[in-house]
């Protein structure tokens, strides 16, 4: 937790704005309510009311939104903006940035460590109305380090978007990825056994040394981490594609009495919806991706909606770019593959999977992911239905601030003077 | 839930019309795609073929009759540049030419028509896919490029030999430069206007690589150049020129900063909507609205979404949809975006002008939604191949009804 105190505690400030009443918007509330004709009034930050005819004062910007829809800002979950870093410079170890390879097992790391602050692609993401998103190690280890939750708000260093008191939490991985990654290097695990024993040592490890008062004196960043997670402090979240291998690694959480906060990419959570929501995992996946790998065969478009309708935690993220832009499309195709299904899934309930649940994957439901006064004001005016194609932001804000406004979003250094940019040319 | 399938093969098998059976869907509206859209239309298939397409036609005799009710029926779409069936899983090592050829490269050989990507296609609506090759690791020719007909059954390369593939920049042939590459395309096909030695199509005697560059050089195949930068993209126009080649641009992320010459050129582009972000440094102007700038010039476009390769052949039915209605909310007009699933990617790769219309003549490969087909929340509500109901089970529909949760209590 940050401290005073605290060298990498966040610096981020939003700066004061204007009051704001979004007058006769189309509301979800991120929780499940459409609010058809409400008014949301936004003042130092925060959601202040929200209802019908809400009285008007002076020196407030009023924002006529004539039916516009008005959601909570978009959350994605599972990113590597920052250190997947636009435009790949191809042939140099683009990729290096993303995850630490060189042991099978860095819980040392801090992948803020790496973030490019100055990524374009926070910027897209924020003009696609994504307000909050985190930023993890890649898959390629067994424990792959710690993960940091940040606004894509334009900002030169990394401290500068950490959103403020936001847990950071612990990237692991299952499967054929981390023991792929082994290459027949000494001491790295190249079987889904070997990626679960090692697992389990470090955390036996771990546990022993807590229990033993922690006496060894040499300072040991990774025994921090490991640690920190067993004491509940950071929120897991796996890599993880097969139900079995899910499963197991559930075992091995209750094992040494972790909470995996969430499994990411699953395409096989629909097998185990019930046993995601007996131990209370969200789900965060993609709507339609499978094949491209063996472990990921059977994947299903209907995925999210049957975790949905098991009642457990469903959440869209986007893992590439390309498709944190187009979040409010991925929960469209879930959710009409659910409906087709037979599943009654509505645009109000639709939106929780890229709000209000991918909000409690990363411990701070009590501050985002809904229209409900007292949270913060990050929301996203849309020109219709956000789950239509044809609709496009008109407006983002975050912590009432506006950054997003008119087809305009926040130029970042690297566009600054491009000619490949200019539109008359 | 959990429940264990009975496994009915009869399921497996949709209403098969007999080749002499007549179909009339009745109540559609109709997106001919070669001409404007018909309301409350019938349409009329016998033999494969479509055989008429009216407002409120008449029902032959003794026809299966299919009331669309009003919703869209349009072309099969056409997927202009994907891997479909060249491998079960995602390793693509069956796309990139290995041994001796590069030019020569024929694809046809490594398609497996049983690959479960090859039956979610055409569940999603895609009739028809041109496969091309993966950029060589040694070579600016990648290879050629062909054309997939998806009908049920083992028999569907309708066209081994459709394009040259051709692979620029750091998106590519890492062992090529861009100015390395340019160059050797301008050697190779300046000299391959002579016959092959010795001449003729003999894949025994012939260098298969001289075989496939006489072609493109007379213009018999396009020469597909995979680039998306600017100085690469005039470069193309200026290879053209120079060689009188039928040159398609695929990639294109800074096509629009180029559209006025590649109108004049006539070069058309295939190019992915969802390519908004400086992915590297051959992509820094990507825009949303690439499409909407290169048809306003009046550039020739199809559209392949990638999402890194996952959506090129595990989801192009839907990713071809997705593209188009991005393109579409994005400036380009609704008809020119559904033309750039079906039938513009037939015309840029010079094939039959009349596959993805709904034309008399034309073959009946067509898809009725239900909803609007821009919108990637849609899907089909029949699929017609060959003038055929196709089957909409997949071996996900079948995951899907395994695990079907009960219904609420």
């Amino acid at each position: 937790m940050a401290t005073a105190a605290d060298p990498y505690a966040s610096t981020y400030r939003a700066p004061a704005a204007t009051p704001t009443l979004f007058v006769d918007a189309t509301v979800l509330d991120g929780r499940g309510a459409r609010l058809d004709g409400h008014d949301v009034l936004v003042e130092q930050g925060a959601i202040v009311a929200v209802g019908p005819d809400l009285p008007r004062s002076p020196g407030q910007r009023v924002i006529d939104a004539q039916g516009a829809w008005l959601t909570p800002g978009i959350i994605d979950v599972h990113t590597h903006l920052g250190t997947f870093l636009q435009p790949l410079e191809h042939g140099s170890g683009a990729f290096a940035d993303v995850a630490e390879t060189s042991r099978p097992d860095p819980a040392d790391v801090w992948i803020e460590h790496a973030v490019r602050a100055g990524d374009p692609a926070f910027s897209h993401a924020l003009a696609s109305g994504v307000t909050t998103l985190q930023v993890l190690p890649g898959s390629s280890a067994v424990i792959g380090g710690r993960t940091v939750v940040l606004k894509p708000v334009p900002a030169t260093t990394v401290a500068a978007m950490k959103f403020p008191g936001a847990p950071q939490g612990l990237k692991l991985a299952c499967g054929s990825n981390p023991s792929l990654a082994a290459g027949g290097r000494e001491g790295f695990p190249d079987s889904r056994m070997g990626v679960v024993s090692h697992l389990r040592a470090k955390l036996a490890a771990t546990r022993a040394r807590m229990r033993e008062g922690d006496r060894d004196a040499a300072p040991d960043l990774a025994h921090d981490t490991l640690a920190a997670a067993l004491r509940g402090e950071l929120p897991i979240h796996l890599h993880c594609y097969r139900a079995d291998d899910i499963a197991t690694m559930l075992a091995v959480a209750e094992e040494f009495g972790l909470h995996i906060g969430a499994v990411h990419h699953a395409t096989e959570a629909y097998k185990i919806a019930d046993l995601l929501r007996e131990r209370d995992v969200c789900a965060a996946v993609w709507p339609d991706w499978w094949g491209f790998k063996r472990e990921a065969e059977d994947g299903i478009r209907e995925n999210a909606a049957f975790v949905d309708a098991a009642g457990g935690c469903a959440i869209m993220h986007s893992d590439i770019p390309v498709l944190g832009n187009l979040l409010h499309l991925e929960a469209a195709k879930a959710a009409a593959a659910g409906r087709r299904a037979g599943l009654d899934i509505q645009p109000e309930h639709a939106i929780r999977w890229i709000t209000s649940n991918p909000a409690r994957a990363l411990g701070l439901d009590d501050r985002i992911g809904r229209i409900t006064p007292g949270y913060n004001a990050d929301l996203v005016l849309w020109s219709g239905d956000p789950f239509s194609v044809r609709s496009r932001v008109l407006l983002v804000m975050v912590d009432g601030v506006v950054h997003v406004e008119g087809g305009r979003r926040p130029a970042t250094d690297f566009e600054l003077g491009r000619r490949a940019l200019e539109l008359a040319h | 839930m959990n429940r264990v399938a009975v496994f009915a093969l009869a399921c497996l098998l949709p209403f098969a019309a007999g080749a002499g059976e007549t179909t009339a869907i009745v109540h559609a509206r109709a997106h001919p795609v070669s001409a404007p859209p018909v309301e409350d239309a019938t349409v009329v298939l016998r033999g494969g073929r479509i055989v008429s397409l009216e407002p409120g036609g008449t029902v032959p005799d003794g026809a299966r009759v299919i009331d669309a009710g009003g919703r869209d029926l349009t072309p099969a779409l056409f997927h202009p540049a994907t891997q479909l069936g060249l491998s079960e899983l995602g390793s693509g090592r069956e796309a990139a030419a290995s041994g001796k050829s590069r030019a020569g490269y024929a694809l046809h050989y490594g398609i497996d028509a049983n690959a479960q990507a090859i039956e979610q296609a055409r569940a999603d609506g895609v009739a028809r896919a041109l496969v091309i090759p993966s950029a060589a690791a040694d070579d600016v020719f990648a290879g050629r490029a062909l054309l997939l007909k998806l009908q049920p059954g083992g028999d569907i390369v309708d066209h081994a030999d459709v394009a040259q593939f051709a692979y620029i920049g750091t998106d590519g042939s890492r062992a090529h430069s861009h100015a390395a590459a340019w160059q050797r395309l301008h050697k190779k096909l300046g000299r391959a206007h002579a016959p092959p030695q010795p001449p003729g199509e003999d894949p025994i005697h012939a260098d298969a690589d001289d075989i496939a560059l006489h072609a493109v050089a007379t213009r018999s195949v396009p020469l597909a150049v995979v680039a998306h930068r600017e100085a690469d993209i005039r470069q193309a126009i200026a290879l053209a020129r120079r060689w009188d080649l039928r040159v398609v641009v695929v990639g294109g992320a800074e096509a629009w900063r180029a559209a006025p010459e590649l109108a004049a050129a006539g070069i058309a582009v295939v190019l992915d909507p969802l390519d908004a972000l400086p992915a590297d440094y051959d992509r820094i102007g990507a825009r949303r609205d690439n499409a909407a700038l290169l048809h306003r010039a009046g550039v020739t476009i199809a559209f392949a979404a990638s999402a890194q390769g996952i959506y090129t052949s595990w989801n192009a039915g839907p990713s071809l949809r997705q593209a188009a209605g991005l393109a579409a909310a994005h400036g380009l007009p609704d008809d020119i975006a559904l033309a750039a699933i079906t039938r513009t990617p037939a015309r840029i790769w010079g094939l039959d002008p009349r596959l993805g219309t709904l034309a008399a003549g034309a073959e009946a490969d067509l898809v009725l939604w239900d909803g609007d087909p821009l919108e990637p929340s849609s899907a089909p509500a029949a699929v017609f191949v060959g003038g055929r109901e196709v089957s909409r089970e997949t071996r996900q529909t079948r995951l899907r009804d395994r695990y079907r949760p009960d219904p609420p209590r």
